[in-house]
């Protein structure tokens, strides 16, 4: 109720006044319990769980205060007005007079939800925090049957569909993918926009199931809203690279279903062409011609690209766009082609497919890896490997070209790991994933500069290379600075090294480590006990509180710590069996 | 003329006989009046017999006119008067204002570059008619796409798959054990003979009670009813009785008072434990709440959320290839659950049957 009007015997405060049940809250806003249901989608409104639960425990109950929000919503007088509209059509049908009924629907009111994604998101970076649900919304849908039933509409499903490849267009034209991990439910994405993790899940390529047990009305309310806010951002996404929003496609490559290979081909187009209008991106363009092998077209393109929008990138995308640098895939036709198709492109690799409106051929020189996913491969060509898919989410997921020999056709594969697992939190580190770290490290090593120090000067490995090229003397002190750079890294290795042994982490020269590592085992027990006494001291001076989150901290990481143990016993003893069974 | 009727005089001959002619007397005694007086005026057109006055009468004029001009009173009262507000049936704030933002709104979404579908960058003023942000209460710590856990991959490796698969199992256990823990549901049918409505009535018959409540009124006959008189010797030991131990109770209640007094560290002590445990069973209490709504939301309704299964694949599932993967391809139904499982809609009972 309203603070200012109270009938008597009403409740001024506490619980009974605070909440509403849901019947409760139909009545007092005069709408049907559908369109109720509606608003409250629309609106961000939802249950909650008061203490005291004055009508009863079966109840819904409502904020008193979400009620008054949803009373002066102007979505609300809409709705009415539609119901109203509504009853004039039905009457003029009733009475048989169908031309006043055509002419009544021609002028049928409508409403939009523009404004409420404006109240809910005041900013750009609200509407990007609570793009999870929406993305993974629209991209469901875009795989679901229409089904009449349901009241699920075709043209609906062609723009979850459309808002979900220019989505996806944007991401890879980005280079914004971080992560992908194929699961049993589907394959998960992460990718960072504007420094916002968005994570999103999509169906896998099968024929979705309805199951029954499941409200449409509700899915396709949220879906509704979804689709307006995806659009939104999508409209200003697209403009923030330059690009017209509602995207132009070419009509005989979305028969093809290759809608999403048709999209970048847009965006491209577009940039080349913004590209060529900047005078001074064609500026830098010719310094790099001098400095780069001319025989490299492909290469030269994607440094147009690059010029563009440089100055934005941080130091991830960079790598996530040059992981895939200068290499051509060739998808088979028993692959999922849509996921791999934007995989692939987000991190700066070409692609092809088995199929009409493809950009070459399956027998074309250049191709590199063809991603097959059978048992035997009958034809193969020599040039370039044969491999399964999951490679290319494993090397995406690793941040280097793995070596192929495991992912070879009809190969058994190696585990399919999830990224989205810390595995030092976690504490317990598969396998594969060691062996994978170890090539991570060994291709740090070569190219990439050691962490701290001098990242500013040695920024590039490329760079680094592509001055070798151009002067032998440059070349020379590149390689003192490389020596440089294996020296002080293999100290830095160190210092990690001591301080997981939980020595103290003052920076120490070379031969003062050297002494360390002398001393160090007969001063091993000692150092336990310091490491004990210190613990306590600080325990000492922690205020009550403090000490409990501290005890409680610990509590915790013991139990990991357990649970890590009894993998790691269960994975000796399936070795174990294993080797018996040999 | 004719014949003369040899019949009645009764009949119509008899009356034709009486008719009067007066009216046609008449239009010949007009007509020849109308003669002599030089034609009727019935057939004269009107411009000889009427004319126009085109002179003036200004009095008159102005006397018409005069009249017309004048209002009545009654209208007078119901005319507009500028000193007089008028009373709105309802204030409604600020029509002018809303134009005047729509006019605004127009220009800038021209000034924008409005694209062909009409769609405009929302968030492109820096804040300019900022809505006020309404602080939206945060449900849940539960994120809106959960990523599975690793052993939920395609191709898992085996510790994390039987990590999983070890949930998985202890989930349907625990189905399976609640099932069987739940109280025996009251049987349709009962084994045993019918029994007759005749011997119904004998069923409940309890002669014992009655021979009881027989016994009991006879003790009460037989006590003898009899009451002694109080002496004064006996009301006076009494009293004194009374304060005796009334004097002992206090000597006794000193006596326990400095005892406590002598123990108050003691029991400082026990209630500052008293108060350690308190407080310790709350903050227990408040993080199991914590981890609760960690994984399952507050009750809404009716009915209990109940979670989804794992999507796990069984061991003999794994083929290791992604075209041979028996995926799950009820994602909407996982949507559904994730939408209950924030407490963003309230379960149903269609939701939580499986």
């Amino acid at each position: 109720m309203p603070k200012h009007y109270r009938p008597t015997g009403k409740k001024k405060e506490g619980n009974a006044a605070r909440y509403i049940t849901r019947s409760q809250a139909v009545k007092y806003l005069q709408v049907s319990l559908s369109v109720f249901r509606r608003l409250c989608i629309f609106k961000g409104v939802f249950p909650r769980d008061p203490k005291k639960k004055v009508k009863g425990n079966h109840h819904t109950y409502y904020h008193m205060k979400d009620i008054l929000f949803l009373k002066h919503e102007p979505l609300l007088e809409k709705f009415r007005e539609m119901r109203a509209y509504e009853k004039k059509v039905k009457k003029a049908v009733s009475k048989k007079n169908k031309d006043l009924a055509e002419r009544l629907l021609t002028r049928k009111p409508s409403y939009t939800l523009d404004m409420l994604i404006r109240e809910r998101y005041p900013k750009f970076i609200d509407a990007l925090r609570d793009l999870d649900d929406g993305l993974t919304m629209v991209h469901l849908f875009a795989a679901l049957p229409a089904i009449e039933r349901e009241n699920i509409q075709a043209e609906r499903i062609h723009n979850c569909r459309g808002l979900s490849l220019e989505w996806q267009a944007y991401v890879s034209r980005t280079h914004k993918l971080r992560k992908a991990f194929i699961s049993v439910k589907g394959i998960y994405y992460q990718a960072e926009v504007e420094g916002q993790k968005i994570t999103w899940l999509t169906p896998h390529a099968l024929q979705q199931v309805m199951p029954q047990d499941v409200d449409y009305k509700i899915m396709l309310t949220f879906l509704e809203f979804y689709e307006t806010l995806l659009g939104f951002v999508n409209l200003r996404l697209y403009h923030s690279i330059n690009i017209k929003y509602p995207p132009i496609l070419d009509p005989k490559l979305k028969a093809l279903a290759a809608d999403l290979y048709a999209l970048t081909r847009y965006v491209d187009a577009k940039d080349q062409k913004d590209g060529s209008n900047n005078e001074e991106s064609e500026l830098r363009l010719a310094q790099l011609q001098h400095q780069l092998p001319a025989n490299e077209p492909g290469a030269l393109m994607h440094l147009v690209e690059n010029t563009t929008d440089e100055n934005e990138e941080d130091e991830e995308t960079r790598t996530c766009k040059n992981l895939f640098n200068n290499m051509t895939f060739f998808l088979s036709r028993e692959v999922p082609r849509e996921s791999l198709l934007f995989v692939i492109t987000a991190f700066g690799g070409v692609v092809s497919w088995e199929g009409d409106g493809a950009p070459f051929e399956e027998s074309d020189q250049n191709i590199n890896y063809q991603i097959v996913d059978r048992p035997t491969q009958s034809h193969r060509f020599i040039s370039r490997d044969h491999i399964q898919p999951q490679w290319v989410f494993d090397c995406i997921n690793a941040r280097i070209i793995l070596p192929t020999e495991d992912y070879m056709v009809g190969k058994v594969l190696p585990p399919h790991l999830s990224p989205f697992v810390d595995n030092e939190a976690e504490g317990y580190v598969p396998e594969y994933a060691e062996t994978i770290k170890r090539l991570q490290a060994a291709a740090r090593k070569e190219i990439l500069p050691m962490p701290g120090g001098e990242q500013d000067d040695l920024d590039n490995a490329h760079n680094l290379l592509a001055e070798g090229i151009i002067d032998r003397t440059k070349a020379k002190e590149a390689a003192e600075r490389k020596r440089k750079m294996t020296i002080l890294q293999e100290q830095y290795h160190k210092e990690l090294k001591m301080e997981m042994e939980g020595t103290q982490n003052t920076p120490t020269t070379p031969k003062e480590s050297k002494k360390k590592d002398v001393d160090e085992e007969t001063d091993d027990a000692n150092l336990q006990q310091f490491a004990d006494d210190d613990d306590n001291m600080s325990k000492v001076a922690m205020s009550r509180k403090k000490r409990r989150l501290y005890e409680a901290m610990k509590i915790s990481q013991k139990r990991k710590k357990d649970s890590v143990d009894t993998l790691k016993t269960r994975k000796q003893n399936i070795q174990k069996s294993k080797k018996s069974s040999d | 003329m004719g014949k003369k009727s040899k019949g009645s005089r009764k009949g119509k001959k008899a009356w034709r006989a009486n008719i009067s002619t007066e009216d046609i007397e008449d239009f010949y005694e007009k007509s020849s009046k109308d003669a002599l007086s030089g034609g009727s005026l019935t057939e004269v057109p009107s411009d000889s017999l009427f004319f126009v006055d085109k002179s003036r009468d200004l009095s008159v004029k102005r006397k018409i006119d005069k009249h017309r001009e004048k209002i009545l009173r009654v209208d007078s009262i119901l005319q507009k008067n500028s000193f007089v507000k008028p009373v709105p049936s309802s204030n409604q704030k600020k029509p002018k204002k809303k134009q005047k933002e729509i006019q605004r709104t127009e220009s800038s979404s021209q000034k924008d570059g409005t694209t062909d579908t009409g769609m405009v960058d929302i968030w492109d003023d820096k804040g300019e008619h900022a809505v006020k942000a309404r602080k939206a209460s945060k449900l849940t710590v539960i994120p809106a796409v959960e990523v599975e856990p690793p052993g939920c991959s395609y191709n898992p490796s085996s510790e994390y798959h039987q990590d999983s698969l070890a949930h998985a199992v202890a989930d349907e256990m625990q189905k399976i054990y609640t099932k069987e823990l739940r109280p025996a549901p009251v049987p349709l049918t009962v084994p045993g003979e019918a029994i007759e409505e005749e011997d119904m009535y004998f069923l409940d018959a309890d002669n014992e009670s009655d021979d009881d409540d027989q016994n009991i009124d006879e003790d009460i006959e037989k006590r003898p009813f009899k009451t002694k008189r109080v002496t004064r010797v006996v009301q006076n030991k009494r009293a004194r009785n009374k304060e005796k131990l009334k004097k002992e109770a206090e000597v006794k209640k000193t006596k326990e008072f400095s005892k406590e007094l002598d123990s108050l560290p003691d029991i400082i002590n026990e209630i500052a434990k008293e108060d350690e445990e308190k407080s310790k069973r709350h903050e227990r209490r408040v993080i199991a709440k914590q981890e609760r709504l960690k994984s399952c939301p507050p009750r809404l309704g009716r009915h209990k959320f109940e979670p989804a299964p794992v999507q796990v694949l069984l061991s003999e599932e794994i083929t290791g290839s992604l075209r041979k993967l028996k995926a799950c391809c009820t994602l909407a139904r996982d949507r559904y659950k994730s939408l209950e499982k924030r407490g963003i809609i309230v379960p149903t009972a269609k939701s939580g049957r499986k």
